[in-house]
């Protein structure tokens, strides 16, 4: 069980691999040195072979067969393992060989030449067979023996010096193994709690030295941001419950009080009139929420045309004019001199600007001015809503056009509190940006919606 | 301060009830068994006849039979799709006029649902005032006669020269008053919600306040309903307004 777990780390198996690769440097290792050996061993094998033959060469017949005869007898055959005497018929004429070697021929050149005694398994010999001035046959034998021994050698320092190189490689990979199934089990474990819903949980990454820990380290960072945006998505959740708890709980109050009220129609009447009002905002909150939901989720710019902002501003002006008027504040438009058109959707658009003007209007008193102004600049152009209204202090700039986001100044005017996020969603689609800054001489808001003009 | 109590004035000519029914048979393809026992009871209660058909093959069925002056089908329906039931309507040529029921208020979904074969579309939850009267707008469609003046009581309106007249009195009105007065006379007697209009009129279906069309009624009121005068666009509580002709 351990085993076929361990067998199934990565480190492991690149260890068996590292293992096997260093056994394989080894044979040829050892292959190499004991080819150049034997070619070492050849060499000087004829070399002394042809020295010890020129000397015996130089002998008198007579001396030369007593030494041989000698030397069969003779224990020390170190250097030169056989030699023999033949006539030229090759008979033998003294020595320890006991007949002509097959296939021997007498051209002074060294032969590796098999041997097969009269007794015994037959063995190989470089032998050498010189003739001499008398027509006798001079020849020298000398062993393998010196080579199968250094070759035994070799092996076995081979074998002393992987087998344990290889055991602690492998040792070493089982153990690195294991540490990374340890860690890879840490991660299994810390990724199976944030499953679990422990959103703060986060993997062990150490100080990211190596590379799994710097994977761990991204996926932290990952786990970071997507808490923060749960986060986020829980305090508009809280947002939206809390500004739907305040109207549905007016609507409870009122059918309530209605139920009490002992079935008077008028009361009747008023307390289900001012419920369907509060259901209406209820309403009104979700569907500006669908609305942002749809827009922040389509890219969508099938519905795109050519739009004059001039034609836009004046159409919205025409719309909230009457308005305006009733609440006592005076709408004005600034077109540009020139048309500046974009690529836009004019529904949008329209919304956009409808939302900055309610807006604008709904927070200016009596007697004050909301401006719509078109400015072009350089690559862009600037649709801008001015009033001389309360005003937004600039640390709430940045959040008022956030979801829900109502300034305390602004509580007891009625609304979805979701009009600028709209506004930014559909300017996000269009690629514009919005800056809210003070008006004119400090005093009311203005809010600058930045389109990028594209020059063809 | 003053148009406040223009309103405040006019709406002592509030109709509790709308008027009359003008009848009609109505196919109702609905699912919801709630909304349509709703919708039904309020049609009827308006003196429709209602024929209602819970899936779409049965709804298919009942409107191939062509007996049905206006059909509201809803969107999403088991089995046979409300949006394919209305192309297969289309498609054998009966052009009974269909209102569209939704719980889609993607712009897409609107566009597919007209495309369909739809003529008005509505999205859930809606008012009851709000799909009786998209109904009777369906049963009653303006003439699309290419005729220059327009005639309704004492009203006359000459499309051409843009110009307005009560009996002998010349109304000036400013563009946007010519247009809501014309969008008025085309569909008199007929009840008109502030969402229809800001549909119909100005094209637009999101607008933050609805007060906007009330103030802008009580301007276009006060130039065609001077001091004395018979009131003839009347507010009707809780859904909209109405152009009035008088006996």
């Amino acid at each position: 069980m351990f085993l076929t777990e361990l067998f199934r780390t990565a480190t492991f198996r690149l260890t068996l691999m590292a293992v096997a690769a260093m056994a394989g440097v080894m044979v040829m290792q050892f292959t190499l040195v004991y080819t150049q050996m034997e070619a070492v061993e050849s060499r000087r094998s004829t070399a002394l072979l042809r020295g010890e033959a020129r000397l015996l060469a130089q002998m008198t017949p007579e001396h030369l067969e007593y030494v041989i005869r000698k030397r069969a007898t003779d224990d020390l055959r170190l250097v030169i393992s056989s030699a023999g005497l033949f006539d030229a018929s090759h008979a033998v004429i003294t020595g320890d060989l006991h007949s002509w070697p097959k296939g021997l021929v007498a051209d002074g050149k060294s032969h590796n030449i098999e041997i097969y005694p009269e007794e015994g398994a037959p063995y190989p010999l470089r032998l050498l067979a010189e003739p001499l001035p008398d027509g006798t046959i001079l020849v020298l034998g000398r062993s393998f023996h010196l080579l199968g021994e250094q070759k035994l050698m070799l092996r076995h320092a081979t074998l002393v010096a992987a087998v344990p190189t290889l055991l602690f490689a492998l040792l070493l990979g089982i153990v690195l193994s294991r540490r990374a199934l340890f860690r890879v089990k840490e991660m299994h474990e810390a990724i199976d709690l944030i499953m679990a819903g422990d959103i703060h949980e986060r993997l062990p990454a150490g100080k990211e030295r190596d590379d799994v820990e710097r994977l761990a380290g991204s996926v932290n960072r990952m786990l970071d941001r997507l808490e923060r945006l749960m986060d986020g998505m829980r305090e508009v959740g809280n947002d939206i419950a809390h500004d739907l708890r305040t109207p549905l709980s007016r609507v409870r109050a009122k059918l309530e009080r209605a139920l009490a009220s002992g079935g008077e129609r008028e009361a009747l009447e008023a307390a289900v009139g001012g419920a369907v009002d509060n259901l209406d905002q209820c309403l009104g909150i979700i569907t500006a929420l669908l609305r942002i939901a749809e827009l922040e989720s389509s890219r969508r710019r099938a519905g795109f045309e050519t739009v004059s902002l001039n034609d836009l501003g004046a159409d919205v002006v025409d719309l909230y004019e009457p308005i305006a008027e009733t609440e006592g504040v005076t709408l004005v438009m600034q077109p540009t001199a020139m048309p500046v058109c974009l690529n836009g959707d004019r529904h949008l658009l329209i919304e956009l600007l409808v939302n900055l003007v309610d807006n604008a209007i709904k927070f200016t008193p009596e007697g004050g001015q909301v401006t719509v102004s078109i400015t072009p600049l350089d690559s862009s152009v600037c649709l801008s809503v001015t009033d001389t209204g309360i005003g937004i202090a600039p640390e709430e700039r940045g959040a008022v056009l956030s979801r829900f986001y109502r300034s305390d100044k602004s509580r007891h005017v009625p609304g979805s509190g979701l009009g600028l996020s709209l506004v930014a969603a559909i300017a996000d689609l269009h690629d514009a940006t919005v800056a809210i800054e003070a008006g004119p001489g400090g005093r009311g808001t203005r809010v600058n919606i930045t389109f990028v003009l594209q020059h063809p | 301060m003053t148009e406040e109590t223009e309103l405040n004035r006019q709406a002592e000519f509030e109709d509790p009830v709308p008027p009359g029914p003008s009848g009609g048979v109505v196919l109702l393809i609905e699912d919801d068994s709630a909304i349509a026992e709703e919708i039904v009871g309020e049609l009827m209660a308006r003196g429709f006849d209602v024929r209602h058909e819970e899936t779409g093959d049965a709804g298919l069925t009942a409107a191939l039979l062509g007996e049905a002056h206006v059909m509201v089908v809803d969107r999403l329906l088991p089995g046979m799709d409300g949006l394919t039931v209305i192309e297969t309507v289309r498609q054998r040529g009966i052009r009974t006029p269909v209102l569209v029921l939704s719980a889609l208020s993607a712009v897409d979904d609107r566009v597919r649902g007209l495309k369909a074969g739809g003529d008005d579309y509505l999205t859930k939850p809606f008012a009851m005032e709000e799909l009786v009267a998209r109904v009777e707008a369906l049963l009653r469609r303006p003439d699309d006669t290419r005729s220059t003046k327009l005639r309704v009581g004492p009203l006359s309106m000459d499309l051409i020269e843009r110009r307005v007249w009560r009996d002998g009195r010349e109304i000036e009105l400013l563009p946007r008053e010519f247009r809501l007065l014309e969008y008025l006379m085309r569909r008199p007697e007929q009840v008109l919600t502030r969402s229809m209009m800001l549909e119909d009129v100005w094209q637009y279906r999101f607008i933050p306040r609805t007060n906007l069309v009330d103030v802008h009624i009580g301007k276009l009121r006060r130039k065609v309903d001077a001091p004395g005068e018979e009131p003839l666009i009347r507010s009707i509580r809780g859904t909209g307004f109405l152009l009035r002709v008088p006996d």
